[in-house]
């Protein structure tokens, strides 16, 4: 069933709400048992908000199950970004994208595993006491990442489902190309982060996950908007242009065989040119990286195990217990991140690096905005790459895995626009292709993916 | 030989705004701690800061009155470091954008103006410490002077009028002596500079000062960041030069840049007609103030307005000497400030000008002036009339009121004649309640002293 046919059910009492969220949460069990998409299953919660859209069945998303990735704050639910550092902590407000789903009828299943503050392509870098998702359609593959656990989720779920995600350079495209759902991260500051727990802030995109099409719309746009808690975020109000010209970007297709065959497939009924971003294909993931990572390095400061969190007893001089539990709690690829985001922005270091880095980022968006003069839309794989196997993830140095991204973090330096759906299947596994719009012309996407899909 | 004393200043000021810089919690002192938090100042995984645009006009003010260029706009950016007393594990303040540049004041040249928030207070116990929040996020400028200053008393000094312009244009409260805290940058003789940190008011500016010209003709200064205890009144050494802090700035992603748009600048170029040091050689030159007098009046917007409006009307030297010891004095000691009450001063006018010409007598016009404070629609002539407090000055009624307290007071009368000139006051103070204040005091003495003498 798609999203607006259960609403319209569950407002006119064809469907019990009670009832179909306790299927829900049985299916969810069963599909967590098997493929680690949720850090906690909030169970009590869902069915306060069934029984209370039961009595009173309004709301755009009425009665529609909803899983929140786990960057982003639900009241009273062990939010943690899967990370052993935030272990135990509820947060004491919503955030402004849950509070609005709440507010249409939208039930908050549980969160979902993402790798450690979304450092990753591959969900593997979890925090020490979570589990890696497996892949849908092949266990023995990754998910994508870094929102691992809402792309899965939103592809295994028999029953109505939207997820709730969040991408920095790629973790909404990335995981919904490896398990064959539709994955949109809008604008940046058309939908407001106030509740998401930063990674870089200047990148950060909360956006959703789902099969249905229609439905992902649905809920982009009940959670966009300007929200004064968040002061990077934008009301939007003009007009939406149709996409009629499109172009493809030349070098996205130097890319794997199995992938360039599928989407070039995809491409033979659509008309577009040929174009190359020859900025964005150079220098986008350096930019990229530091930006990320030194915006990081201080985000990921707070968590020092005071006030909240992974919290021993403290016996310690500050500095000795900031650095134990620092040490203790923070992952791997954590610790590399902020590392590497420090060094960027020291004396000495930060005018080559750093500064460099947001110079050279103005120049890639202005590149785009000048594509963006002659075509309403650009179009290229997600990934460039099938999902891999979990097993030969372990082989790769970071540097290949930062590449993995090298599709999606141009547009998401930009802060444009993009959809990832699903272009076809080699031997199985699912190949995403994705659309990319201009700023704030988000449900564009929508309409032309609709039309030529 | 001490001689090319250059003293530089970097002073943190916090502003008395309704609410913290990036929150909705109240700015305020002396609460119970952690009270005034949120997630946040108290730097939650999630929470977002939002410009207080209170904040914002207030510094501008400062930043004018400082005769500041005012950037077009400003960014903020995160100072990391980490310690109990920051949530986030970094300042929000500004570093390559601030929102002045280079000014002057009182002779010295400014560097630049910013605007930052206040970290959370440390309080130390026996063997632990606690933290409170409540400062956490209270907005702070950051007032930078080149090392123009030349002496001890002169940096005093230039804080003394720094804290009067502030307090003249309603951007700061002096609540507690850590509500103004100042780096201090010292060197004697061209050499090295020695930074003194965290210095609070201005009487130990000048101490640190003092103490810091001493020690390094003593010992040949070298470039350091120094603390100072100022219980010992002694600095000591915090770090050197080859291990100073770096901060690895970073813009503040979750602020956009903020534009100081015209208009913004015409609502607040409105309040910055005439500030306290402008006045100050006003009132010396145009109206012959005392230097004491001047500088009192000048220093409190409200009293300021009130000199100038009732200087209008009344002699302004006699005006200014009878309300700074009188009404300033009156307020200060019941913690009243003028602007924060309704004063109704054409009736003020009223009462000097009684006073003046002698029409009630000195008691008399401070028993008005203080049920004047308190009831801004009193009215002086119907409550003199009522009271019948109008001055007597008719010598025969004056003399008879002395014959009574002569005739009643003989032994008072008999130490007088016998040198004790205090005799005569307690005689004065007879005659005064015998009129019930109403007497005029120059002409009650005069007859006295003739009537006994005789």
């Amino acid at each position: 069933m798609n999203v607006h046919d259960y609403v319209e059910n569950v407002k006119s009492g064809n469907i019990d709400v009670v009832e179909y969220i306790e299927n829900v949460l049985e299916e969810a069990e069963r599909i967590n048992s098997a493929y680690n998409y949720y850090t906690t299953i909030c169970s009590d919660l869902a069915i306060g908000l069934a029984k209370m859209v039961k009595n009173n069945p309004k709301g755009k998303l009425a009665g529609v199950p909803v899983s929140v990735k786990d960057c982003i704050c639900v009241k009273g639910v062990e939010t943690t970004s899967s990370s052993d550092i935030l272990k135990g902590y509820k947060p004491v407000f919503h955030a402004t994208v849950v509070q609005k789903l709440i507010n249409e009828g939208a039930i908050i299943i549980g969160k979902t595993v993402q790798d450690e503050f979304g450092f990753g392509s591959f969900s593997v870098n979890v925090g020490k006491s979570f589990k890696v998702p497996l892949n849908p359609v092949d266990p023995l593959r990754s998910c994508g990442g870094s929102s691992g656990g809402a792309a899965g989720v939103a592809a295994k779920s028999n029953l109505v489902h939207l997820s709730l995600a969040e991408s920095t350079g790629g973790s909404i495209a990335c995981p919904s190309s490896f398990c064959g759902v539709n994955g949109f991260t809008p604008t940046y500051g058309n939908v407001s982060r106030y509740g998401l727990i930063d990674y870089g802030s200047s990148l950060d995109k909360i956006g959703v996950i789902g099969k249905d099409l229609n439905g992902v719309e649905l809920m982009f746009d009940v959670i966009k908007g300007h929200d004064a808690n968040d002061s990077t975020s934008i009301e939007h109000i003009n007009e939406k242009k149709e996409i009629t010209k499109v172009a493809v970007i030349k070098s996205a297709f130097d890319v794997d065989d199995k992938v360039k065959s599928i989407v070039e497939k995809k491409l033979s009924d659509i008309e577009y040119d040929e174009i190359e971003l020859p900025l964005t294909k150079k220098y986008s993931l350096s930019s990229y990286s530091i930006i990320a990572m030194a915006e990081a390095s201080t985000n990921l400061a707070k968590f020092c195990g005071m006030r909240y969190g992974a919290q021993p007893d403290i016996t310690m001089p500050y500095n000795e217990q900031f650095t134990k539990v620092r040490s203790n709690n923070l992952g791997k690829e954590t610790k590399r991140r902020i590392i590497i985001g420090t060094f960027a922005r020291m004396s000495g270091y930060r005018d080559a690096y750093y500064i460099k880095a947001l110079k050279v980022r103005q120049a890639i968006i202005n590149e785009y905005k000048k594509t963006f003069k002659t075509y309403d839309a650009l179009i290229s794989p997600t990934m460039p790459i099938l999902p891999p196997l979990l097993k030969n993830i372990e082989n790769l140095n970071p540097l290949d895995i930062y590449k993995m991204d090298q599709l999606t973090v141009g547009v998401n330096l930009a802060g444009l626009p993009h959809l990832s759906s699903n272009a076809g299947y080699f031997e199985g596994l699912p190949v995403g292709m994705m659309v990319v719009g201009n700023h704030f012309n988000d449900n564009a996407i929508f309409d032309y993916v609709r039309k030529t899909w | 030989m001490v001689n090319n004393i250059k003293i530089g200043l970097e002073i943190h000021c916090q502003l008395n705004t309704k609410s913290k810089l990036f929150c909705g919690c109240e700015n305020k002192a002396n609460e119970e701690p952690n009270t005034l938090t949120c997630p946040v100042c108290l730097g939650h995984p999630g929470a977002k800061p939002v410009l207080n645009k209170q904040a914002v006009m207030k510094a501008l003010k400062v930043a004018l009155a400082m005769n500041c260029q005012i950037n077009p706009a400003m960014v903020f950016s995160r100072k990391s470091y980490f310690f109990p007393d920051l949530p986030n594990n970094f300042q929000v303040t500004q570093y390559e954008f601030p929102l002045a540049g280079k000014g002057f004041f009182d002779g010295i040249t400014i560097k630049r103006l910013h605007i930052e928030e206040d970290p959370g207070k440390l309080i130390h116990k026996a063997g632990y410490v606690l933290v409170d929040y409540n400062r956490s996020g209270v907005p702070l400028i950051e007032i930078v002077t080149e090392p123009e200053l030349t002496s001890a008393d002169r940096a005093k000094e230039f804080l003394r009028n720094l804290i009067w312009t502030l307090e003249y244009l309603d951007v700061y409260e002096r609540e507690s002596e850590s509500s103004l805290r100042c780096d201090v940058n010292i060197s004697i003789n061209n050499g090295s500079r020695v930074e003194v940190k965290n210095v609070n008011g201005m009487n130990d500016v000048k101490r640190v000062i003092e103490y810091e010209v001493e020690r390094q003709q003593q010992h040949q200064a070298v470039q350091e960041t120094r603390g100072w205890d100022s219980e010992k009144g002694i600095t000591y050494q915090m770090r050197t030069k080859e291990n100073e802090d770096d901060y690895g700035y970073i813009t503040e992603p979750n602020l956009p840049m903020f534009e100081i748009s015209n208009e913004l600048m015409d609502n607040i170029k409105v309040d910055l007609a005439e500030l306290p040091l402008e006045k100050i050689k006003k009132y010396i030159k145009d109206f012959g103030l005392s230097l004491n007098d001047a500088e009192v009046i000048a220093s409190d917007k409200g009293v300021a307005e009130l000199f100038e409006k009732v200087s209008m009307h009344v002699n302004p030297v006699r005006a200014a000497k009878w309300i700074r010891q009188e009404l300033v004095r009156h307020l200060s000691l019941n913690k009243v400030k003028l602007n924060n009450i309704t004063f109704n001063s054409k009736e003020f006018i009223k009462l000097l000008k009684l006073f003046f010409e002698k029409k009630i007598t000195d008691k008399v016009a401070k028993d008005i002036m203080k049920k004047l404070i308190k009831d801004s629609s009193f009215n002086v002539e119907k409550y003199i009339k009522d009271n019948s407090l109008t001055a007597v000055s008719d010598e025969s009624e004056i003399e008879s009121l002395c014959d009574s307290v002569i005739s009643s007071n003989p032994k008072a009368v008999e130490d007088y004649k016998s040198g004790q000139e205090n005799a005569l006051n307690f005689l004065m103070g007879q005659v005064m309640k015998l009129s019930k204040g109403k007497a005029s005091p120059d002409i009650a003495k005069e007859i006295l002293k003739r009537k006994i003498n005789k």
